[in-house]
């Protein structure tokens, strides 16, 4: 019986999640594209070759590297300034919690071309600003230099909040006399960071770690409203050139292969990324040793 | 002074943009290309005007995000309600494996799925048909609408089931008078983010649809943005950023206990 309250859904979750995979697998392994009139045809191995030869999926995929990179620390930083900040007991701090979570949930082409307003050269407050301040127009939107930093401040502007409320969370979890104790041996603050905040944090920080990482390596709707890509392609990601190769240049089977890569790069990443906090933060039990002794 | 000035500074950063917007949105044309100097003529509404008298008006994306956002929360909380309910009763190995799958599935950047998803609405004839987004939108949403709820139904005592049953009830009877009462808030979140989700959808809409009756309000948005850099309406996008962002504003401040309280117990659980 239980088994039919199930079934719906997970026959549900096959079809759009499993299927599309197995799908792409397949596809990355024929040729399916205007030239073969839209019909699969098997060629081996070609686009494997031709993406392991493609400079622009290299340039697209290190871009995407730098974007997520970047972007996830910024927010995991920011994010965990927040929370430290929401944690603690003030007047108002339901409402600004509020307030603040108020960027995560606008549509992102909605904010994206506002960006695009405030990014704008020579009209844009920031451009008024940095004139004011002597360092004249920067051109940031038509500078491959600059672009991608544009980029990256939109993206923490809108899922920082996000990530500051899965730490603030975990920090809602930690008892207080847990602090008062290393307080009592004589702790300053940064050493409570380190060693009790931190270490029991750890759990939700990996979450929002992996849950960003994931998000930022597939970033779209940003990149492909705030800039398109451009200039030069200097912001392209490697979701946006699927996007391309699947509807511009109509090459499906080439276009499942750079899909195919991604999803797998992306579980590596992810992978790395929990092995590296692991080790980058102690457990609680062990920094609990480290003050008692 | 020190926490003053942080949350000032956080308000800043968080308002700021959106607020240039709404200053944007009710500055004449004269006046947008000088923000800083001072006009007679700054304020005017005809940017307002123009978006709502559009060609289809603006209104219309408002709507057609509404019904999406609806259908799609309605049929994701059918499929997710009785799936969560069931989670708890499969086998204890089995239960631990399907819900790690789920936490991978509401991890993974769903944008990488559009290519196999419009292939599929292709080959079932979906495309240009606003309530058939809701099917995708759905099935996204599912790992974490399950998860939310399947938490919920944890927390409730097994004690009470098991009186329900001795009285004789139903299983159907059990979930409609008890167990869905008892979670209706977990419900609620788990409603608002999947609601949240659907109406800020982008890639799938953008495949799906072409219509320009039926699109989408991010894919009207973005729509606009297809136009040149150069000759982007900005007075009247920012009047369009405004009316299209009071929506979302309205909802996070009406329901922020049940957004924050879904976000928070799905990261405490998973």
């Amino acid at each position: 019986m239980t088994v039919f309250l199930l079934l719906p859904s997970l026959l549900f979750l096959l079809v759009v999640f499993v299927g599309p995979l197995f799908r792409y697998a397949w596809l990355s392994f024929h040729a399916d594209s205007v030239m073969t009139g839209l019909i699969a045809i098997p060629n081996g191995g070609a686009n494997w070759l031709r993406l392991v030869q493609d400079q622009r999926y290299w340039q697209d995929l290190g871009q995407t590297l730098r974007f997520a990179g970047v972007s996830v620390g910024l927010e995991l930083f920011l994010a965990l300034i927040i929370a430290l900040l929401l944690d603690q007991r003030w007047r108002g701090r339901d409402l600004v919690r509020t307030l603040a979570l108020i960027p995560w949930a606008l549509p992102t082409t909605v904010m994206a071309l506002g960006w695009r307003w405030i990014f704008n050269t020579p009209y844009g407050p920031i451009d008024y600003f940095t004139n004011l301040v002597g360092i004249g127009s920067l051109n940031i939107l038509g500078d491959p230099n600059l672009t991608w930093m544009a980029t990256v401040w939109a993206d923490v502007w809108k899922t920082t909040p996000f990530a500051a409320l899965i730490l603030l969370a975990g920090l809602q979890t930690i008892p207080v006399d847990l602090y008062e104790a290393v307080r009592l041996e004589g702790g300053n603050p940064l050493i409570c960071l380190r060693r009790i905040t931190l270490p029991l944090l750890r759990p939700y920080i990996l979450l929002a770690l992996l849950f960003r990482l994931a998000q930022a390596f597939g970033v779209f709707d940003l990149i492909q409203v705030l800039t398109g890509g451009g200039p030069a392609s200097s912001t392209e990601s490697v979701a946006l050139y699927a996007y391309w190769n699947a509807l511009r240049f109509l090459d499906f089977g080439y276009s499942s292969t750079i899909i195919m890569a991604s999803f797998l790069l992306i579980s590596v990443i992810c992978l790395i990324a929990w092995i590296g906090l692991q080790i980058l933060i102690p457990t609680h039990s062990e920094s609990r040793g480290v003050i008692k002794s | 002074m020190n926490r003053r000035f942080l949350i000032a500074l956080l308000l800043l950063w968080s308002l700021g943009p959106l607020l240039w917007q709404v200053y944007t949105s009710f500055c004449s044309d004269q006046a947008l290309i000088q923000p800083f100097v001072s006009n007679d003529h700054r304020w005017t509404l005809i940017h307002y005007q123009n978006v709502l008298n559009a060609n289809p008006p603006f209104w219309r994306y408002l709507i057609n995000s509404l019904i999406v956002g609806a259908t799609s929360t309605f049929l994701c909380l059918v499929l997710a309600l009785p799936a969560a309910y069931a989670l708890n009763r499969i086998p204890r190995q089995l239960s631990v494996l399907t819900r790690l799958a789920l936490v991978g599935a509401a991890l993974f950047p769903y944008v990488l799925l559009f290519l196999a998803l419009l292939e599929l609405a292709r080959a079932l004839n979906l495309g240009n048909q606003l309530l058939a987004l809701s099917l995708p939108y759905a099935a996204l949403s599912q790992p974490l609408a399950i998860l939310l709820l399947n938490s919920a139904f944890n927390d409730l005592p097994p004690e009470l089931e098991d009186a329900a049953k001795l009285e004789g009830l139903s299983l159907f009877q059990r979930f409609r008078w008890i167990l869905i009462p008892l979670i209706s808030p977990a419900t609620a979140s788990t409603a608002i983010l999947v609601f949240l989700f659907s109406w800020n959808e982008y890639p799938i809409a953008l495949t799906w649809i072409s219509d320009s009756n039926k699109l989408t309000l991010p894919v009207a948005m973005a729509r606009i943005a297809g136009s040149s850099i150069y000759s982007v309406p900005y007075g009247a996008y920012a009047a369009a950023t405004v009316l299209g962002s009071i929506p979302l504003v309205l909802l996070v401040l009406i329901f922020q206990k049940p957004i924050v309280s879904g976000l928070t117990s799905g990261a405490v659980k998973g």
